[in-house]
């Protein structure tokens, strides 16, 4: 048990309270998020909100200010239907009728061609690499 | 909007209408999806062409349909901070092997900017249209960076992100019912360089740790880009 200050131990009956409830971890997500928007607001950084806040609570949890149990529900409510957040980004297509022929077309097979190459480019070179990493591990550990 | 009822003319009525729309269809997609289980079913295909529909034969534009369901896009925002759980909980695999990750990373950038441009030239596609592809293997906000930092035009690069992404996490299921990856950090990798946010919903779908790597490089490959890209083209000038 670390030796924690007065601080630190007035905020107990709020950590525990927060570890219950699924809702408070969805405000403490939002929280996070709206303050790195805050945070490109003011600096002017290039980089998006979303990021800053990831990296914000990233370093909550790695320096033990906070305990993944305090947000990992609420997390998860964001990422189990993630992919509805993008549906209305995709409708930008409807407002693009000239897509809707020959160079349409076109774009689609450039980008359907050129996301399996770098699909099957990246999944090889990690898996391969990795094999390789495993065999010169199992080499080196062998030899000695 | 005119030709809609009128309540609808109403802001909040208006939005809800289209959220509910937006939202019910996804649900029903995700059933569909589950009941008959084809690639081309997946909720990330299938959810926007029956909104689209819905849009379309509402005689409704994306401006009108957009203003309803803005929330719903900027809950990317959190969604990106949410990320950080997944990969804390897999801080040890990424830092065992972050050289192998750096490596695909580089070997899918390369690909994704070597590729769009060999098949745009190829399919005689140039210019503008050309410049805008390049960038969209990458999340959307480093992608319209991208974009306006190398000429291209960078709302024309997002609707490519868009359309990239929900390809990607379609082909992505094809890829791995056929290419045999047995590590995780290769199925996540596959996803998160390729087919960004969308991908990783799919990769986050396959399993935590795949989704976990996929999140990580989707980020860490926005940012290289961001830096690189314009360090790219002051050597090409």
């Amino acid at each position: 048990m670390k030796p924690q200050s007065p601080l630190l131990r007035a905020t107990v009956p709020a950590r525990r309270l927060i570890r219950r409830s699924r809702l408070l971890q969805i405000a403490l997500v939002l929280a996070i998020w709206l303050l790195g928007e805050g945070l490109v607001r003011l600096s002017g950084l290039p980089l998006p909100g979303g990021l800053i806040g990831m990296a914000l609570l990233l370093w909550l949890l790695l320096s033990g200010r906070l305990s993944v149990f305090s947000a990992r529900r609420g997390a998860d409510w964001f990422l189990a239907d993630l992919l509805l957040f993008f549906v209305p980004a995709a409708l930008a297509v409807v407002d693009h009728r000239e897509f809707f022929g020959l160079i349409g077309v076109k774009i689609l097979l450039v980008i359907l061609l050129s996301t399996a190459a770098v699909m099957l480019v990246t999944g090889l070179t990690v898996e391969l690499s990795l094999r390789w990493r495993q065999a010169l591990g199992r080499a080196a550990s062998s030899s000695r | 909007m005119a030709a809609l009822h009128p309540l609808l003319a109403n802001p909040l009525a208006h939005g809800v209408f289209w959220s509910a729309v937006t939202i019910g269809l996804y649900l029903l997609a995700k059933r569909v999806y589950r009941r008959w289980g084809y690639w081309w079913l997946m909720p990330m295909a299938l959810t926007p062409v029956l909104v689209g529909v819905v849009v379309v034969a509402l005689h409704a534009g994306y401006g009108d349909y957009i203003s309803g369901t803005r929330w719903l896009v900027l809950l990317l925002g959190p969604a990106t901070v949410a990320f950080a759980i997944p990969i804390y909980e897999h801080r040890q695999l990424i830092r065992a092997q972050w050289p192998v990750l750096l490596l695909g990373m580089i070997a899918g950038s390369v690909t994704a900017v070597a590729s769009s441009w060999a098949l745009a030239s190829l399919l005689g596609l140039n210019g503008v249209l050309r410049l805008s592809l390049l960038p969209r293997s990458i999340s959307t906000p480093f992608a319209m960076e991208v974009s306006g930092d190398i000429g291209g035009v960078p709302e024309l690069t997002a609707v490519f992100v868009i359309v990239t992404g929900v390809v990607g996490a379609v082909i992505g299921d094809v890829l791995l019912a056929r290419v045999p990856l047995r590590s995780a950090l290769a199925r996540g990798a596959l996803f998160g360089i390729a087919a960004h946010g969308a991908g990783t919903a799919r990769a986050h779908q396959i399993g935590a740790t795949e989704g976990a790597v996929s999140g990580l490089v989707m980020v860490l490959v926005g940012l290289m880009n961001v830096l690189v890209a314009p360090l790219v083209m002051g050597l090409l000038q």
